[in-house]
């Protein structure tokens, strides 16, 4: 007999942890479906491992087994992403596809915790009224259709109850917020000081980053030890807040989680008029397929994965699933500085960043961009494998040379980065690859991308400011990323289920709730309607908690 | 050879010997590839994990043999080995790219935990400053000033005899 549930989440991650644990606590009996494993605190006891966790990629999705592919343009055949995959490949958790099980994207993440800004929601507006119509850029940019004020009570919620840490004072361009972070911020790194020093003298206002690690213990998790094993690791103590150890943990407290572990969900299925959903099909670590049944099914996978579990289910009447492809370009800028960094300590984010160039404040410039970013000081997490991959470009990379650069240098490292706006254009989009299939005959998903002049621009003007930077910290030497590198995906993937009224130019209403298809939802970072400079996870978790609400109205 | 091989035969494993100390080299005091373990590493990495590299290592020796000449390159005299080496760096055909290959595992296994059968005697982190798989950090710790090279280096292997369980 098929079962039947009161819903079904797909993915046990960032929005599905949420969604489950919501559910639930309802008393719905919710059927949570990961491809991953479903992870115990024994899994990660030692994880100090940089060639298991960041060179091979144990916790993310690699390309072997869900395989993507890239082309630049149309009219080329796509190839399994070539920064990824191949002789020189590594699956490093950066440029690829994010941590999958229990947790998901937020196993392996990096846990900078943004807000959103109030003008990231009325990016299209803003532009116009900053620069005139006529310098709207070519596509399908748009306001979201809600604002910023709509989702503030749920940001709120975000830091309440996953814990993150900051102190929102440091920052005078924050978006305007009811509370205080529930905890200060995490101890900072050594490296950060010159940051915050150079930037002062700059006339910058540096401020410490809104973190989703713990800085003292909280809910029953103990504050970050400073390990220097964060991003691309998972956590060994668990003061990183990944909904492995809070929402799917409360899920399943309830008894109403029926949490399946190694299933790969093949098809969601529809009544035969398609307008209703029924439920899915998914396959056991055994091999085994099952077809479950639900009125309601939530997609709270990737969002690329979301877009291709849409596709192979024959859900795509508007010819609007996969459109609208945003990614992030780092323009990954990297200082020796005269002062010993340590850049082995403490997270990734222990760290300060300027919003003085964000968003809408992006000074008037001579590049023609329109939409600014922060930029990051990254201070910790940096293992010498990883700084080799960074080194200096201009020195030899063979013999004492090689070896003396390593020597001398790795303990001086900084790195600061920014998160440019991509622009949604119909250029860039997601479809099934008509060559390439995963063990399960599924197709791949292919991605049609390049870096567009705008994006390419933004990477200049950013790497501007942080010369500048790097000039008042006193670097002795520093270089930076081509403004068009070679990766087109960078675990920061949204937008290609965009969230709108009208269905010829979106997927999902505000909600998530696909148009052609009642009791389908597809939530997660592909909702985005536009794309400025902060992290996407945060605002990922707040559409989450108010696709619950909403969900539980209408149960 | 001081460890069994499970992939290379022993003329392969003395080549790659060579090639990796001219990618990373011993100095006085100072280990470089091929006394830090990189060639066991390699090994028992194309057995494993790698091994869908197998044939494009089995194919870029045989390229570095046939710019070799008459000798294999690890019986080439120092200067010899320097020249061919230099010239491989940039080189765009199969032997420049097995270089690349060769370079990037050197990386790897110079600077892996130990428990992948590089980074002998901790060569690797000891170079550089990098005190390994550390449980944590203290506040103190994460200062300004501290001299990183004054912190004892820890590995996997002492993190689960820290730990317990029999492993």
């Amino acid at each position: 007999m098929t079962e039947r549930f009161d819903a079904i989440v797909v993915g046990m991650g960032s929005s599905g942890g949420i969604i489950a644990e919501q559910l639930t606590a309802a008393g719905l009996r919710v059927l949570g479906l990961d491809k991953g494993p479903d992870y115990t605190q024994e899994d990660f006891l030692v994880k100090q491992d940089e060639l298991r966790y960041y060179q091979r990629g144990a916790i993310v999705a690699g390309v072997d087994v869900d395989p993507v592919t890239w082309r630049a343009g149309e009219g080329e055949t796509a190839r399994v992403l070539p920064w990824s995959a191949g002789e020189l490949g590594s699956d490093e958790p950066l440029y690829g596809l994010p941590s999958i099980g229990t947790g998901g994207g937020t196993l392996h993440w990096g846990c900078a915790a943004y807000r959103f800004r109030e003008a990231d929601f009325r990016m299209r507006s803003a532009i116009a009224e900053r620069f005139g119509k006529e310098a709207l850029p070519e596509g399908t940019l748009a306001d979201w259709p809600i604002s910023y004020a709509d989702l503030e009570p749920y940001y709120e919620k975000v830091e309440r109850e996953q814990g993150i840490s900051g102190r929102a004072a440091d920052n005078p361009f924050g978006p305007p917020r009811e509370h205080d972070y529930p905890m200060p911020p995490v101890t900072q790194a050594p490296g950060d000081v010159p940051f915050v020093e150079a930037t002062r003298r700059l006339g910058l206002h540096p401020f410490r980053q809104p973190l989703a690690i713990n800085s003292v213990e909280y809910r029953d998790r103990p504050a970050c030890v400073n390990c220097g094993f964060c991003h691309g690791y998972p956590c060994h103590v668990k003061a990183k807040s990944t909904t492995q150890v809070t929402s799917v943990p409360a899920a399943k407290a309830t008894g109403n989680l029926d949490l399946r572990p190694l299933s790969r969900v093949l098809r969601v299925h529809r009544t035969g008029d398609r307008s209703r959903v029924t439920g899915v099909t998914y396959v056991d670590g055994a091999g085994v397929a099952h077809e479950v049944r639900s009125d309601l099914v939530v997609l709270a996978a990737y969002a690329l994965e979301n877009v291709r579990l849409l596709l192979v289910s024959g859900i795509n009447r508007d010819g609007q699933v996969g459109q609208n492809f945003m990614t992030h370009n780092f323009g990954w800028f990297t200082s020796v500085l005269p002062e010993p960094t340590n850049p082995f300590l403490g997270t990734f984010n222990a760290s300060s960043a300027v919003d003085d160039y964000t968003s809408e404040l992006v000074p008037d410039n001579d590049l023609g961009v329109l939409w600014g970013s922060p930029i990051i000081s990254v201070t910790g997490d940096l293992q010498p494998i990883e700084a080799y991959h960074l080194m200096d470009p201009s020195v030899p990379k063979w013999g004492l040379s090689l070896k003396h650069w390593l020597r001398d240098n790795y303990l001086h490292l900084h790195r600061m980065y920014s998160q440019t706006t991509n622009f949604p254009h119909p250029r860039h989009y997601c479809d099934l690859d008509p060559n390439v299939t995963d063990r399960w005959g599924q197709p791949a998903l292919r991605i049609t991308h390049d870096w567009a002049p705008h994006d390419a621009n933004s990477v200049t003007l950013m790497g501007r400011y942080k010369e500048k930077i790097a000039r008042e910290m006193g670097a002795k030497s520093s270089w930076m990323d081509e403004p068009r590198p070679p990766y087109h995906l960078s675990t920061h993937d949204v937008g290609v289920h965009r969230m709108g009224e009208d269905p010829a130019t979106s997927v999902t209403d505000v909600y998530g709730e696909v148009h052609e298809c009642r009791g389908l939802y597809a939530i997660g970072g592909g909702q985005f309607v536009s794309y400025g400079g902060y992290n996407p996870n945060q605002t990922i978790q707040a559409l989450a908690y108010l696709t619950a609400e909403h969900l539980l109205e209408q149960a | 050879m001081d460890h069994p091989l499970l992939f290379l035969n022993r003329e392969e494993a003395a080549v790659l010997d060579a090639l990796v100390e001219e990618i990373l080299p011993g100095e006085e005091g100072s280990p470089g590839a091929t006394e830090a373990g990189v060639v066991e590493y390699i090994d028992r990495s194309l057995a494993g994990f790698l091994r869908d590299l197998q044939p494009i290592y089995r194919a870029g020796l045989a390229a570095l043999r046939e710019l070799s000449g008459d000798l294999t390159f690890a019986d080439l005299d120092a200067e010899a080995r320097h020249e061919l080496v230099a010239g491989l760096a940039e080189n765009p055909d199969l032997a420049g790219r097995f270089f690349r290959i060769v370079r990037e595992h050197t990386i790897q296994g110079f600077f892996g935990d130990p428990a992948y059968g590089g980074n002998r005697d901790l060569a690797g982190w000891k170079l550089v400053g990098f005190p390994g798989a550390q449980w944590g950090y203290s506040a103190e710790q994460m200062r300004p000033g501290v001299d990183a090279r004054e912190i004892p280096l820890l590995t996997l292997k002492d993190l689960y005899a820290r730990i317990g369980g029999a492993r």
